[in-house]
């Protein structure tokens, strides 16, 4: 083939290239023709083509720096947005809660922070996802770089009596955490304990959350023994500390409470996070009656939760 | 994981057009949606950046009629394909049922029509769904483009790039002209509602 042609296609390909917004293969293709051109000095129009492909290349540039430029995660309209909520939640899973938790937090992944921060406000209202909702929250305020905004919500929560006290220390550490992250070191004040407490269960005290963790909002136990034995139960998650997962167990599957030992390993759980879902095994650390507040008579399992890994 | 409404007898199911960035995902999907007027039951959505990228996804809503007394309904989306957007695949296969891969013909693409697959297998995966096991159709697209004299792999080097393990049905199609759009679709939606029978069969 001679050097004329081989010109003419390079630049042939480089056109349709940057028409398809395939920009850096128009790039390389105008890079090659240019180098065939000033490699070969007789050619008659040699300076008129140098001249041209030079300002085919300024154009490309010019094309390359608009889209590096143009904003990654835009604010879109409130249609696009329910859009978005509407693409997440399709399944046939039935509870709506998680449902909206998992628009709540594609909104938030897509950039719509405002919108996120008005939906995970919502869902504080639902007992299960109020700890996973508020996080969502704060990190939100974070990434909006609202860090006194943060304080300033978690310090509204405090007098908020849908938190729980174990709720509230849960937040406060895992807020601290995250301004520290960020290089800020703040002790977040407490609720002062009430004389008689009495909706805590439990006592200890939060571990720190390890950034690791997925949250699991759900998962599915396949039951071996009793009544329900074969089937897949679905138990969604009341909070979570690190790796170990605590759910509630009611009292009218009392057949199901007689499943569980404490020190079992249990095979094959499917953990449902909002993103994903992922396989693994866990091993039930204690299985207590609630003997106090409005989810008296119910059993709260605590299980230690291991993924496979993907 | 379709939304069976027995009650309003309305099956719901969605559908993915994944591949590289510029492949022609969402050509195809103008083309569907300018053609199969008849199956379309709401706008096509589009949001799109500097130099018409796809910035989260396409969609579009459309209406199959009935199947056996089912009203059958589809969500269509397309995803960014660029690297960056990763995270924005992963939302959007959520649920999937049926996924369309769009490989690019150019020569120049083939590495990235590679990686673009692996990067459906692992965001499957991550769902806990296994490539080899959902409905999926391969496009070998911009066929039309050899006749300009540009180069183009051959189906041959695609199938084996592509399609060697997975053995899928796949289309030459050429998204601008609209040929070969309308027979992967109808495919992958065969291929989808078959899926559903065999589920309802062994659960
Ligand atoms: N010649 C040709 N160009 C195509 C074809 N399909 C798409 N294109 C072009 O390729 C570019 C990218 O297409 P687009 O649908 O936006 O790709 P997406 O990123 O996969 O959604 C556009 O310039 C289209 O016009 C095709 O079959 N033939
Ligand atoms: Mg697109």
């Amino acid at each position: 083939m001679n050097i004329t042609k081989k010109i003419k296609i390079l630049l042939q390909e480089a056109k349709l290239y940057h028409s398809q917004g395939l920009l850096n293969e128009a790039m390389e293709k105008y890079n090659n023709a240019k180098k065939l051109i000033q490699s070969n000095e007789q050619l008659k129009t040699h300076q008129n083509l140098i001249n041209g492909i030079s300002n085919k290349i300024l154009a490309l540039n010019e094309d390359i720096i608009k889209i590096e430029k143009s904003p990654k995660k835009p604010e879109v309209s409130a249609k696009m947005q329910d859009l978005i909520k509407k693409m997440v939640s399709f399944s046939s899973d039935k509870n709506e809660d998680l449902k909206a938790l998992d628009g709540a937090i594609a909104l938030a992944k897509l950039g719509q922070i405002k919108r996120a921060i008005s939906e995970f406000n919502e869902l504080i209202k639902t007992d299960s996802l109020r700890v996973v909702a508020a996080k969502s929250m704060l990190r939100c305020y974070m990434a909006l770089s609202s860090k006194d905004e943060a304080v300033a919500q978690y310090e509204q929560w405090i007098s908020d009596h849908r938190f729980s006290t174990i709720q509230l220390d849960k937040l406060r550490v895992f807020l601290e955490n995250i301004l520290k992250k960020e290089g800020v070191e703040k002790k977040l004040s407490k609720r002062k304990p009430p004389k008689d407490s009495i909706d805590e269960v439990q006592t200890e005290e939060p571990e720190v959350e390890d950034e690791d963790i997925i949250d699991i909002n759900s998962l599915g136990i396949t039951i071996h023994r009793g009544s329900q034995k074969g089937q897949v139960v679905e138990f969604k998650t009341r909070f979570q500390l690190g790796n170990v997962v605590s759910l509630l167990i009611s009292i009218r599957d009392k057949d199901l409470i007689d499943v569980f030992k404490v020190g079992d390993m249990i095979d094959d759980i499917q953990y449902y996070s909002t993103a994903a879902l992922y396989k693994g095994s866990g091993t039930v650390k204690s299985i207590k009656e609630v003997k106090i507040g409005p989810l008296r008579g119910d059993y709260c399992m605590d299980i230690k939760i291991t993924l496979n890994q993907p | 994981m379709a939304i069976f409404n027995i009650k309003k007898r309305e099956i719901e199911c969605k559908i993915v057009y994944y591949g590289p960035g510029r492949s022609g995902k969402t050509t195809n999907m103008e083309y569907i949606y300018k053609t199969y007027k008849k199956q379309i039951i709401g706008e096509m959505v589009s949001v799109d950046t500097e130099g018409d990228r796809t910035l989260f996804f396409d969609f579009l809503p459309m209406g199959l009629g009935q199947i056996k007394g089912f009203d059958i309904r589809v969500q269509v989306y397309t995803v960014p394909g660029q690297v960056q957007y990763s995270s924005t695949r992963k939302l959007v296969l959520k649920g999937v049922d049926g996924v369309i891969f769009v490989a690019d013909s150019l020569v120049v693409r083939r590495e990235k029509n590679m990686l673009s697959l692996k990067d459906l297998q692992h965001n499957l995966k991550e769902y806990g769904i296994n490539i080899l096991k959902i409905p999926l159709i391969m496009q070998h697209n911009k066929r039309d483009l050899a006749e300009q004299g540009i180069p183009v792999m051959s189906i041959d080097q695609m199938e084996k790039d592509l399609n060697r393990q997975l053995k899928v049905p796949s289309f030459s199609a050429s998204a601008i002209t609209g040929h070969g759009v309308g027979a992967t679709l109808k495919e992958c939606l065969k291929l989808t509602l078959l899926s559903f029978k065999k589920q309802f069969k062994s659960g």
